[in-house]
């Protein structure tokens, strides 16, 4: 199975990716855990995960295609 | 262009009079309410912006501004309608990054709701800035904690 992860805003920018792929991952939990091993610096900035747009307070099983985003505070308007 | 309430650059003044110009075709409503967010030359540590760079999740993007306005069009009866546009990519200091246009039977409403729209645009839209100096350095910018 494969994910999808895209970095936002300041994330993209310290791990130098928009979008990197990871397989083999069960939950946001073991995903946050490779992310932070290929990623060290990302333990230093807040963020919010969402899962297929939706943003997430727990720790979901993971699918197949999923797509999670690492989400720093927002910025707009 | 705009698409799925995002531009790519400031929002022109092309873009706006589209908005204005249908404000005819609502003849349900008596106000119209049109913030527009502009990039502000502010002072940092010395030094000045001169641009910023916005960045946005843009499928998440349209999810959230869907229920923007639901949440509007439900809380406000008088609104008959909602418009949000949002730039990424450049803007400069002068131009503007956010349009929202609310129209509604009366001007109470009107108004109430696009300040409503901006608030909820600012917590709630996954967009990112990046403040960009004169001297060409940048700083990330948040509106609010997670």
């Amino acid at each position: 199975m494969e994910v999808k992860v895209l970095f936002f805003g300041i994330l993209a920018e310290v791990t130098g990716n928009v979008c990197k792929h990871y397989r083999e991952v069960k939950s946001i939990g073991d995903l946050i855990l490779r992310i932070e091993d290929d990623f060290p610096e990302v333990v230093h900035y807040k963020f919010r995960i969402s899962v297929n747009n939706q943003i997430i307070n727990n720790d979901p099983i993971l699918n197949n295609g999923d797509e999670v985003a690492l989400m720093p505070p927002f910025a707009g308007g | 262009m705009v698409t799925d309430y995002l531009t790519n650059g400031p929002i022109t003044q092309k873009i706006i009079a589209f908005f204005i110009e249908r404000m005819g075709d609502r003849t349900d409503s008596g106000g119209h309410s049109v913030f527009l967010g502009q990039v502000r030359a502010d002072e940092i540590n010395g030094k000045r912006v001169k641009a910023i760079e916005y960045s946005a999740y843009e499928a998440m993007v349209k999810v959230e501004a869907d229920k923007i306005k639901v949440k509007i069009l439900s809380e406000y009866v008088d609104v008959k309608s909602v418009d949000i546009v949002h730039s990424t990519g450049i803007v400069n200091v002068g131009e503007i990054s956010l349009l929202v246009f609310v129209s509604a039977g009366h001007r109470q409403q009107a108004i109430e709701a696009c300040g409503k729209s901006v608030e909820l645009i600012k917590e709630k839209l996954p967009v990112w800035k990046k403040e960009i100096f004169d001297d060409d350095t940048h700083e990330w910018r948040q509106n609010s904690s997670v």
